[in-house]
């Protein structure tokens, strides 16, 4: 019903532990037998980047905010991503998706720094299969009179969301990655995901609940 | 094709508001939707709480000299590598370059608002089609329709007489609704059979978003229509002739000033 992942999962791996790659520790061993040529290339190489890189600033830093909370640490968390996923640049694919292989990057250095390995030692439970979403997770017309003009109640409840599950809502409504992308940035199957993001509104309701008959 | 016939279920209904089928499956959804008002009131709730969410998530911009900072670095990392660049060219292209982003960053997020604004127009206007679907105030009647508002919002409009109308337009009921976070009223009215939704909404001080006066003039196949007076903004949906939208916006708003 949904459509599969095709890109391999695993060529992202090798960001995780060492953002050098392959085809990118090989452009690094040439640049000491053509200097020239090599500058020239890497220059090319860097535009090239900063031109994808630039227009998803925004985004980065909207998303790096979410994950740290905090502006210094959002910056620099952008700013590791930058030097890193430049680094990597060599085993990006032309023509694949450059957003979902720049927010994994972030993903990652996030969950390698301070914040992020506190994050990541919560273990949710919707996440195991046992226990996935039996019960029906789709919005009553009663949720039509919830009040969506409340941003203050808005911001509130995403702050109350588990990060996991606020996460992955994140990707799919503010940053329109399809599901199979988010599947690659967080690196969980794609059941997962849609089970995150069910999860994740469903609480969404639930919490903005409270502000029914308001309106009356 | 696939016809559903059940209604959809959490899943389904999830993976249609984030347009995640397929062609085939897409097709059947729609066709289950045509003759079910329960999940279209389901696939409204949840494509508003889906707006909602983004607007809401939209929320942290870079402060102004971690966007140079940030911006500055993209240009800068060539120099590690490459170590061809003085430091006083890349300064300058960097503080252009964080211009631009500036500039495109707020570009960037009323075009994206815009764009949302105007799914969200048709969204519920395709929710008032549904054969099902009754307004909350059901009359012909203007005096009937504009005090059933009063307590319900926060401000007050004034409704064409019959009379005023444009030829064959008519006034069929209201609803209460929310558009782009804001209380608007929801004024349902049928010209030549074509169903017209009108919203009214206030335009005051900082809750005038920019981003109404840049909704594209017609989606899917639906035109949208728009006019201000000093204090109401009216977006009128429907597929009817353009030219009898106008009449009927025009009607609208010469009511407003009745002297």
């Amino acid at each position: 019903m949904i459509h599969g992942i095709n890109l391999p999962a695993i060529r992202f791996k090798v960001l995780m532990f060492d953002t050098l790659s392959v085809p990118a520790l090989f452009a690094v061993a040439m640049q000491s037998r053509n200097p020239r040529h090599t500058m020239a290339s890497a220059a090319a190489h860097s535009t090239a980047f900063e031109e994808l890189a630039l227009p998803l600033l925004p985004s980065l830093y909207n998303h790096a905010f979410w994950l740290t909370r905090n502006h210094a640490e959002a910056e620099d968390l952008v700013q590791e991503t930058f030097s890193k996923a430049l680094r990597a640049f060599g085993s990006f694919r032309p023509n694949t998706n450059f957003k979902a292989w720049i927010f994994r990057i972030l993903r990652n250095t996030f969950l390698t720094s301070r914040t992020g390995i506190a994050t990541s030692r919560t273990v949710f439970l919707e996440d195991h299969p046992d226990v996935l979403d039996t019960t029906d997770a789709s919005p009553t017309p009663e949720d039509n009179l919830i009040r969506l003009d409340n941003q203050a109640a808005l911001h509130a409840a995403l702050e109350q969301l588990q990060p996991q599950l606020r996460e992955a809502l994140l990707l799919c409504d503010v940053e329109e990655v399809k599901y199979k992308d988010i599947a690659l940035i967080l690196d969980v199957p794609i059941g997962t995901v849609m089970s995150r993001i069910s999860r994740a509104r469903r609480t969404l309701r639930q919490l903005l609940q409270p502000q029914f008959g308001e309106i009356q | 094709m696939t016809q559903i016939i059940e209604h959809l279920n959490p899943e389904t209904l999830n993976a249609f508001i984030d347009d995640e089928l397929q062609a085939s499956e897409q097709q059947g959804v729609q066709q289950h939707l045509a003759g079910c008002h329960q999940c279209t009131l389901r696939v409204l709730s949840a494509t508003q709480h889906k707006a909602a969410t983004a607007r809401a998530g939209h929320r942290f911009a870079p402060p102004a000299d971690a966007l140079a900072r940030l911006t500055a670095q993209l240009h800068r990392e060539p120099q590690r590598t490459a170590r061809i660049h003085s430091i006083r060219p890349i300064a300058w292209t960097a503080l252009a370059a964080a211009l631009v982003l500036a500039i495109s960053l707020i570009g960037w997020r009323q075009v994206h608002q815009s764009n949302a604004l105007s799914a969200e127009l048709l969204d519920q206007h395709l929710a008032t089609l549904s054969s099902a679907a009754t307004p909350q105030v059901i009359s012909t009647d203007r005096h009937t329709v504009k005090p059933w508002f009063q307590g319900r919002l926060p401000f007050s409009f004034n409704l064409p007489d019959s009379g005023a109308l444009p030829p064959d337009a008519t006034l069929k009921g209201a609803d209460l609704a929310y558009l782009n976070g804001q209380p608007a009223a929801l004024l349902l009215f049928t010209i030549h059979k074509h169903q017209v939704s009108v919203f009214v909404v206030q335009r005051t001080g900082i809750s005038d978003n920019p981003a109404f006066s840049r909704i594209a003039n017609n989606r899917a196949g639906f035109s949208i229509h728009y006019a201000t007076t000093r204090d109401l903004r009216f977006i009128a949906v429907s597929d009817v002739n353009p030219a009898d939208l106008d009449l009927l916006v025009s009607a609208v708003v010469k009511a407003q000033s009745p002297g």
